[in-house]
């Protein structure tokens, strides 16, 4: 615990306040309640009832009513804690009719009270609507949402480690006529963005049949420029006489990159892995546009149509956004290291 | 931390060295053939073949599509109207007043697109140089405070825009914390200049921590020893800012607003996701409006999409060239050393 | 098994040509060592025999056989890096392998011809470890385990002992000569130390801008340098070159010094350059060569002697002991007349 204080008083310099000491205190503690606590709301509210989440003010925490099962009733009962003039008791509401309830007491079943509906306010205890989560799995097309989006991302980056490896091989290890043509060609595409050329992707796209397919997803994005070039600096510093040592050994050219090229760049394919995990499963604009069925969409085009409906399902779109938030977090908390470096070292994003 | 990562590795090694190996055989056999440069030929070919396709095609692509009208789709079957298109764009009555103008939601567009990059990227900016300052400050648990930043980088737009609306909703909690203090709630998302400013400030919360860090690697690499030297010639913490940080800084502070002003530009996903361009056309942006034209809306034009998207381009084109040139600078420094 | 030849092998760069028609044999289980002076092309004639690279011009044989377009791989050669050239992800155990594995070897037959290499290399400790955690030492004998477990026709060598401290070079060198003995395989070492030239050689092939000055044995080069530039390259401390006018029977130096030659050498009167060793130099009172002493090494059996002739003329020698001589002292010495080395006006040696 002094330690904690230690810390959360660690000045500048270490004497006196200064108002920069101030200032950085006042700066980080809301950064996390800015940065964090946003994220944090989703999940507490993906919790609740949709009742709940239509109240206001909103309650920090996700409740449940509490329910009883009396004595000559079928079905379990809600509690109400009900303070009038004749004191102050927990009640189970039978039926209500206007702003008159009509109630009984759980210990004493056959009496019935009449109890104006402002005298009382429900019992409810922490409790998780877990049903927000199973629900559009069970009943509506999340699922197949989740496997599309498990589909491209792995896919996609797949192909993107083995193509854009072999590239960067043939464009960092061979000497070839117009290497340093392709070399700028790369270069000077690294940073044009999709909604530059989306009608004529479009147009291609659909003219070789892929438009409501999951390939149109994946196909446009694997080439990255952004990839063949961060893998290539990488084999630049790859020396030479290993290739040869290996070419004495009787290795093919084919058996160079794969036994020896490829396993000497793998912190850089582990970065671009990362990298590209996120940005095939962040996507948006591309598959919005050429998915237009259900069946393919992807948890963020899906996410995107739920929220789109004239009486959003809070609940529901709640829970599957955090579904979807999931594996990010999983790669933040695993590999920031990883990433923090990676952005560091190479402005990549 | 290894053992996971061994074990990581075997699994995906495993199926793929299999794989590979399995392709050995036939790609000898092609070498004995077609020799070292028939090897070249292979290696680049699954990704130049995707890459022309997928990237240089639709670029040489757009121009002719620019040049065309019709609801077609392919190109070949479209009716050419030569600069037609740009002149439906460009084209106004009155300039002074946007509603005159042939294509008065791309002048809207425009309109928005250029006061969001201005707000957006000032404040960002701003925001990213005082938390990279910060945390440069020599702080304890340093990767803790950085991942408090970085957190939002990697949520999809989608998530980011939908967090976001739950939270400016009108029954959402932040109402919830404004008629607590006793204030009056607000339509977040249905005035036109809160939905603005909110675009504006839920994009600077996803992308702050990106920023901020470049920064700060910016920030770690002026040598220690100058502001030790400072400090022994008795300089004021404002001038060492001033005279040392921020010159020192520059370089890469140009590249960062560079690389800002490229994103800023082509805002989209999250804002789309927040308010959907509305209320009205108060949030619309350039992205959308490409969007809106060349997919969504019912009377589809891809030719005009296609015009507006060259537009866009160009105006990219430029920020990335400053950059591309901005980073041969700092590299060429970088060697003087 | 292992006989190379090489004939009137060229390489250019661009414009640059580097090798400048190559003509050499190298004989079955010889070691052969290629020294000459940096950038001379030593590596680029080693990487044409390897099949790294492919010459301009030329054709090599390997038995007998035109190797010239063949790959790398299909030379059934072995070559040891410089830099060692180890894959780092591998351990030395899988190192060695790889090469065998390539041409689909029982796996019992590697193994046992990993066990036999690392016990010869007295690497066995080592075969699980990885290249980054072995000494420099440790890595040379990986490199040479590696090759040797391919059973090559030939092992070629490019300055494999250049990155080992003085002391474990030394030693590695003799490693190396009982290791030629007992494969008794064809060995071609590239080196520009020509202590390792002389002390591991069956022929030494000297090279300078791209052609052979002189192929012998190292005992032939020293006692007979067929030219100027092979008579200042072997040898250590260089030999004494004096620039002079032959006439009947001695030289005359542009000091004035008048220098007898070996009886019986017939040289035609005019320009000669004349060399002798400055092992070959002794004290002799009155002798032929006097000289002012400018700096004196002495290495405890030996001195070195720096010493001016005058007219810009220097001269070294080697004197046994530690004779008792100061800085501007003046010296006296002679030489026996058939230890001089007599170069014409073209600098090839006259008889
Ligand atoms: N790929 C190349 N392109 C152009 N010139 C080259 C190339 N490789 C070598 N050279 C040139 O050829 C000449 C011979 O090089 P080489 O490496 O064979 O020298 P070396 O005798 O091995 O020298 P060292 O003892 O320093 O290793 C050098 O002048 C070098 O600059
Ligand atoms: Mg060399």
């Amino acid at each position: 615990m002094s330690r904690v204080m230690g810390f959360l008083t660690r000045r500048k310099g270490g004497t006196g306040w200064d108002w920069t000491d101030v200032f950085t205190f006042v700066w980080l503690g809301s950064a996390v309640f800015i940065m964090f606590g946003p994220a944090l709301w989703l999940v507490m509210s993906s919790f609740k009832s949709p009742a709940q989440l239509s109240e206001f003010p909103p309650t920090l925490l996700p409740y449940e009513a509490q329910v009883v099962t009396v004595e000559g009733y079928d079905r379990p009962l809600p509690l109400f804690s009900v303070t009038d003039e004749a004191g102050t008791r927990t009640l189970a509401e039978v039926r209500r009719v206007g702003t008159v309830a009509q109630m009984v007491d759980p210990e004493n079943p056959t009496e019935v009270q009449r109890i104006n509906i402002a005298n009382r306010t429900p019992v409810r205890e922490v409790g998780f609507s877990w049903g927000n989560y199973l629900d559009p799995f069970l009943r509506f097309d999340f699922l197949t949402y989740t496997k599309n989006s498990i589909f491209v991302t792995g896919v996609a980056t797949l192909i993107t480690l083995l193509t854009n490896s072999m590239a960067a091989f043939a464009l960092s290890k061979y000497e070839f006529r117009g290497r340093g043509f392709v070399v700028v060609l790369i270069i000077a595409t690294l940073m044009i963005p999709l909604s530059v050329i989306l009608v004529p992707l479009y147009s291609i796209v659909s003219g070789v049949g892929l438009i409501n397919s999951l390939w149109g997803v994946i196909l446009p994005t694997v080439a990255t420029p952004t990839g063949v070039f961060l893998l290539r600096q990488y084999m630049l510093t790859i020396p030479d006489e290993l290739l040869e040592a290996a070419r004495m050994d009787h290795a093919s050219e084919w058996q160079i990159y794969w036994r020896i090229v490829l396993p000497l760049t793998a912190p850089a394919l582990a970065v671009l892995a990362i990298f590209s995990v996120v940005w095939r499963w962040n996507d948006f604009l591309w598959p919005l546009i050429v998915l237009s069925r259900q069946e393919v969409y992807t948890l963020q085009v899906g996410l995107n149509a739920y929220a789109g409906e004239l009486n959003v399902q809070w609940h529901y779109l709640l829970a599957m956004t955090v579904i979807t938030m999931i594996p990010v977090v999983l790669v933040f908390i695993f590999l920031q290291r990883f990433i923090t470096a990676g952005i560091a070292g190479t402005g990549l994003k | 931390m290894t053992g996971v990562k061994e074990v990581l590795g075997a699994v995906v090694a495993a199926p793929l060295g299999w794989l590979a190996r399995l392709l050995d055989t036939p790609l000898r056999l092609w070498q004995r053939l077609a020799g070292q440069n028939g090897m070249v030929a292979f290696f680049l070919l699954p990704n130049m073949a995707i890459f022309t396709v997928f990237v240089l095609l639709p670029l040489v692509i757009n121009i002719a599509y620019s040049m065309t009208t019709g609801a077609a789709l392919f190109l070949p079957e479209r009716t050419y109207v030569g600069a037609a298109q740009f002149e439906r764009l460009l084209r106004c009555t009155d300039y002074t007043d946007l509603m005159t103008c042939q294509e008065d939601q791309f002048w809207i567009a425009l309109r928005n697109t250029g006061t969001f990059v201005v707000l957006q990227v000032t404040l960002l900016i701003v925001a990213a140089t005082i938390t990279a300052l910060i945390l440069n400050r020599a702080l304890r648990a340093l990767s803790f405070w950085r991942a408090v930043f970085f957190f939002p980088v990697l949520l999809s737009p989608v998530v980011v825009g939908l967090i976001w609306r739950w939270i400016l909703d009108r029954n959402g909690v932040l109402n919830a914390a404004l008629v607590g203090m006793g204030m009056d709630p607000v339509n977040w998302l249905l005035e036109r200049n809160y939905a603005f400013s909110a675009a504006i400030g839920v994009t600077i919360w996803a992308h702050l921590g990106f920023f901020a860090l470049i920064l700060l690697a910016g920030l770690q690499a002026i040598p220690r020893d100058l502001y030790e030297a400072a400090e022994m010639d008795g300089t004021k913490p404002a001038r060492v800012f001033w005279r040392i940080t921020l010159p020192l800084l520059m370089p890469n502070m140009l590249v960062v607003i560079v690389l800002a002003l490229i994103r800023a530009v082509q805002v989209f996903d999250e804002a789309y996701v927040l308010t959907g361009g509305g209320p009205g056309t108060a949030t619309l942006f350039l992205t959308q409006y490409i969007y809106e034209v060349g997919f969504a809306s019912l009377l589809k034009n891809p030719g005009l999409a296609a015009a507006a998207s060259i537009l866009m381009g160009g105006v990219l084109i430029v920020l990335t060239l400053l950059q591309l040139a901005l980073g041969r600078k700092n590299e060429r420094k970088g060697k003087l050393k | 098994m292992g006989r190379i030849q090489l004939h009137d092998i060229r390489k250019s760069f661009g414009a640059v040509d580097v090798l400048k028609g190559i003509d050499l044999t190298v004989d079955e289980g010889e070691l052969v060592v290629f020294v000459g002076p940096s950038g001379c092309g030593k590596s680029t004639l080693l990487r044409m025999i390897a099949g790294l690279d492919q010459p301009t011009a030329g054709r090599i044989e390997i038995d007998g056989t035109d190797v010239t377009p063949r790959s790398a791989a299909d030379r059934g050669l072995a070559m040891v890096f410089q830099s060692y050239a180890l894959y780092p992800h591998m351990t030395v155990r899988a190192n060695m392998a790889f090469g065998l594995q390539n041409t689909r070897m029982p796996k019992a037959e590697i193994d046992t011809r990993i066990a036999e290499a690392a016990r010869m290399l007295e690497i066995e400790p080592l075969l699980e470890r990885r290249p980054g955690q072995l000494s420099g030492g440790q890595r040379q004998r990986v490199a040479i385990g590696r090759a040797i477990v391919r059973r090559p026709t030939a092992f070629l060598l490019d300055e494999p002992l250049s990155n080992l401290d003085a002391e474990l070079r030394v030693s590695m060198r003799a490693e190396l000569s009982a290791l030629h003995d007992r494969l008794g395989a064809t060995m071609i070492h590239v080196t520009h130390d020509q202590v390792e030239a002389m002390t591991m050689a069956d022929r030494i092939v000297v090279l300078r801008a791209g052609k052979v000055e002189q192929v012998d044995t190292p005992l032939n080069l020293f006692n007979r340098p067929a030219n100027l530039f092979v008579a200042g390259f072997i040898g250590a401390p260089g030999m004494n070159l004096w620039a002079g006018q032959a006439k009947g029977g001695s030289v005359q130096l542009d000091n004035g010094a008048m220098l007898p030659l070996p009886v019986g050498l017939a040289v035609p009167d005019g320009a000669v350059t004349l060399g002798i060793r400055p092992q070959h130099l002794r004290p002799q009172a009155g002798g032929p060569l006097q000289a002012k002493v400018r700096l004196i090494e002495a290495l405890g059996p030996e001195s070195v002697v720096h010493a001016d002739m005058g007219a810009g003329n220097g001269l070294l020698a080697v004197l046994p002991g530690q004779p008792d001589l100061a800085r501007g002292a003046v010296i006296e010495l002679g030489y026996d007349p058939q230890s001089v080395h007599v170069f014409g006006a073209d600098g090839q040696r006259l008889g």
